[in-house]
């Protein structure tokens, strides 16, 4: 037999103890007033990302200025997967506070560092730049993703990464 | 209608309280923001990992116990697909290629901070239930939940494929059916 169709039974929608008949759309739904509690969880939570932001782009400029002028060893690969995970974690944050000039410049960095080796002196041209752009974000409190600022602050990593690519 | 009484129309409240979810990520804030809007959805027990090989080592007592009225049996994953020391993609392989059945069909929800196609391709091919991009909102996450209880997906077992039938409703097509699997080539297992 080339296919196997498995077909459960709904064990969750018994586990509620209730069912479903084949013309219903719906057996029920998350209670919208459960739903509005999240929604004011998360609305808590953003306000409190800026400042994890700023401890984990601390972090990442440690770990940029440790691996930077380190030559090809497993200590820098190890370092160099955290940046990733900081630069994945901080676009995550700045995602969930809608702040969008940071999830781009981390996003942008995140990306790079994934698929680039970071041993050749362009790409730490590139990589100061990203960072230098989130922290100046994160200093001055941009939320302007339009602004003059933040057009210059693109501009400088774009031509960092054109320069060297 | 009187006030409070309920719309007779409207789709009741789930009680969650007897459910369990297992949420799998690396980031602190995700974890508590995750577990933040199930305790507020009143799921009875949240279970958090921090990768893939923490959920296995849970995973494997909880689903292996399911009988035993010590351990609660997980019922819905949460996933993140990014995580050092365990990505979401091992933890889903492993899922979906268990020998015991209460872990190869367990509800797989994949939260991702990754919105490229190939990431969520990557997951639905690999068997999950459902992708969830973040930043993940309540009413996403909600939807993600009421979809895996109540719509099941059968399951499709191929040489290259386990996991939910990836297509989600029967379209009736006006081409060429170039489908090469003849209908008594397909076994339909019901189980119990």
């Amino acid at each position: 037999m080339k296919v196997e169709l498995i077909h459960l039974p709904n064990r969750l929608l018994q586990k509620l103890g209730l069912s479903k008949r084949e013309d219903e759309k719906q057996a029920g739904q998350v209670d919208p007033e459960a739903i509005e509690e999240a929604n004011r969880l998360v609305e808590k939570m953003k306000k409190e990302c800026p400042a994890a932001i700023a401890g984990f782009l601390d972090e990442l400029i440690q770990v940029w200025i440790d691996m930077r002028d380190m030559g090809d060893t497993p200590q820098r690969a190890k370092l160099s997967e955290r940046a990733f995970t900081l630069a994945h974690e901080i676009k995550d944050l700045a995602a969930l506070s809608e702040d969008e000039l940071t999830t781009y410049f981390a996003e942008s960095l995140r990306d790079y560092i994934g698929e680039t080796e970071l041993n050749l002196e362009a790409q730490r041209v590139i990589i100061q730049a990203h960072v230098d752009a989130m922290s100046v974000v994160n200093k001055q409190g941009i939320e302007d993703a339009e602004s003059a600022l933040a057009e210059e602050l693109k501009q400088m990593v774009k031509i960092a990464i054109n320069k060297y690519s | 209608m009187f006030p409070g009484a309920q719309d007779p129309k409207q789709p009741q409240p789930y009680d969650l309280s007897n459910f369990t979810v297992l949420v799998v990520e690396d980031s602190t804030y995700m974890v508590t923001l995750m577990s933040s809007m199930l305790k507020a959805f009143s799921v009875g027990d949240i279970m958090e990992c921090h990768n893939g090989k923490e959920a296995i080592e849970v995973l494997t007592v909880t689903q292996a116990r399911s009988k035993s009225r010590f351990i609660t049996h997980v019922d819905i994953v949460l996933m993140d697909w990014l995580m050092p020391g365990g990505s979401g993609e091992e933890l889903l392989r492993w899922i979906r290629s268990h020998d015991k059945e209460e872990v190869r069909f367990m509800p797989v929800v994949v939260v991702s901070g990754f919105t490229t196609e190939k990431i969520v391709n990557s997951a639905r091919d690999l068997g999950a239930n459902e992708t969830l991009v973040k930043p993940i909102s309540a009413k996403g996450l909600a939807s993600r939940i009421c979809n895996v209880i109540e719509h099941p997906r059968p399951f499709v077992n191929v040489d290259t494929y386990f996991g939910p039938d990836r297509r989600r409703q029967e379209s009736p097509i006006n081409f060429e059916d170039r489908r090469k699997t003849k209908a008594d080539e397909i076994k339909v297992v019901r189980k119990k």
